[in-house]
């Protein structure tokens, strides 16, 4: 390999490396980590509003207690588990995929599933062969009868 | 269409038409989710009153009636008659109501009870927080806690007298029962 592309792989390799340290995971602080946790929070007096979002008095007893809890040192799933006791999966705006809400996102995915599988099975299968029902036994007697008095 | 295929598509209509079912055979005043069935969430909160302190530890083994309510909230009032009927009768029995005073200061709370006549203990819960250990949506709201300590049913919206005195007395006979 000629120096020029050892520059080129160096180079390459020294941006590589800096993207990805300036995108590493960054330790958040605790206003940002109750920005977050309230914004994964539904506010229970709004209309799809998250606590993050909702000005309500409900809400901003919620952020405080995420406030509080953070400063606590709670994990975040520790809080998160706080409101989960009392309100239920139905207070994340996402709940877990195994959970009553969850398998409402699940049930349009499985639908499209069972129509391609439908679909498939359809386009699998042979064609239907025409059955052409044969002449009744008068038929056929009216039908010789027919070609006995036709003249020779 | 092959026969698995056919199942699925059979089993998929009887699961929406079983979810249907749940769904509209549900009492939306009655949720279910998040406490109930669950020890209630202890608290110690000021009483209304300002003299002591209303918790819920001093009422262990009786049957509590958790009413949360405000001054601005009309249904509150609504329902008020029933409370008021209901502790008239129960008063001075295994059966305690309690109200919980929501996001409502202290002195409208006050001139609220005195208006109205209510003469059951009161809690101020300032900062909200015991109204979000229970998951309480807004008022009124009202909780049916059994002897046992345990979240037996919740009522969302104004309640009636019948409702009170069947979730009363369902928790007396389990009581009865233990």
């Amino acid at each position: 390999m000629t120096t020029a592309r050892w520059v080129i792989v160096a180079a390459v390799l020294a941006v590589g490396l800096a993207i990805a340290w300036t995108a590493r995971p960054q330790p958040q602080t605790a206003a940002e980590r109750v920005d977050r946790i309230s914004a994964e929070l539904r506010c229970p007096v709004c209309q799809g509003l998250s606590v993050q979002d909702s000005p309500s008095e409900t809400a901003r007893s919620m952020r405080a207690l995420v406030a509080q809890r953070v400063a606590e040192g709670r994990t975040d799933d520790e809080i998160r588990a706080e409101f989960v006791r009392s309100y239920g999966d139905w207070i994340l705006l996402e709940p877990p995929l195994l959970s009553v809400g969850g398998l409402v996102w699940l049930a349009p995915l499985a639908a499209i599933v069972l129509g391609a599988a439908l679909a498939w099975s359809r386009a699998r299968a042979p064609a239907p062969i025409a059955v052409v029902a044969g002449p009744t036994d008068e038929e056929l007697g009216r039908l010789r009868e027919l070609v006995a008095s036709e003249p020779e | 269409m092959s026969r698995i295929a056919r199942y699925a598509a059979v089993a998929l209509i009887l699961g929406l038409a079983a979810v249907l079912t749940l769904a509209f055979a549900r009492d939306p005043h009655d949720i279910k989710t998040g406490t109930v069935g669950k020890p209630a969430p202890a608290f110690a909160l000021p009483s209304l009153t300002g003299s002591a302190t209303v918790s819920l530890d001093q009422y262990k083994g009786k049957i509590v009636v958790l009413n949360f309510w405000s001054s601005w909230c009309i249904p509150c009032k609504q329902e008020n008659p029933a409370l008021t009927d209901v502790w008239e009768r129960y008063r001075g029995t295994d059966v305690v109501l309690i109200g919980i005073v929501f996001q409502d200061s202290a002195d409208a709370a006050r001139e609220y009870t005195a208006r109205l006549g209510n003469t059951w203990a009161s809690a101020l819960d300032g900062d909200g927080r015991m109204a979000l250990s229970y998951g309480v949506f807004g008022p009124p709201e009202t909780y049916f806690i059994g002897a046992d300590g345990i979240i037996a049913g919740r009522h969302i919206g104004p309640i009636d007298e019948q409702t009170l005195m069947t979730g009363i007395e369902t928790l007396r006979a389990k009581s009865a029962t233990r």
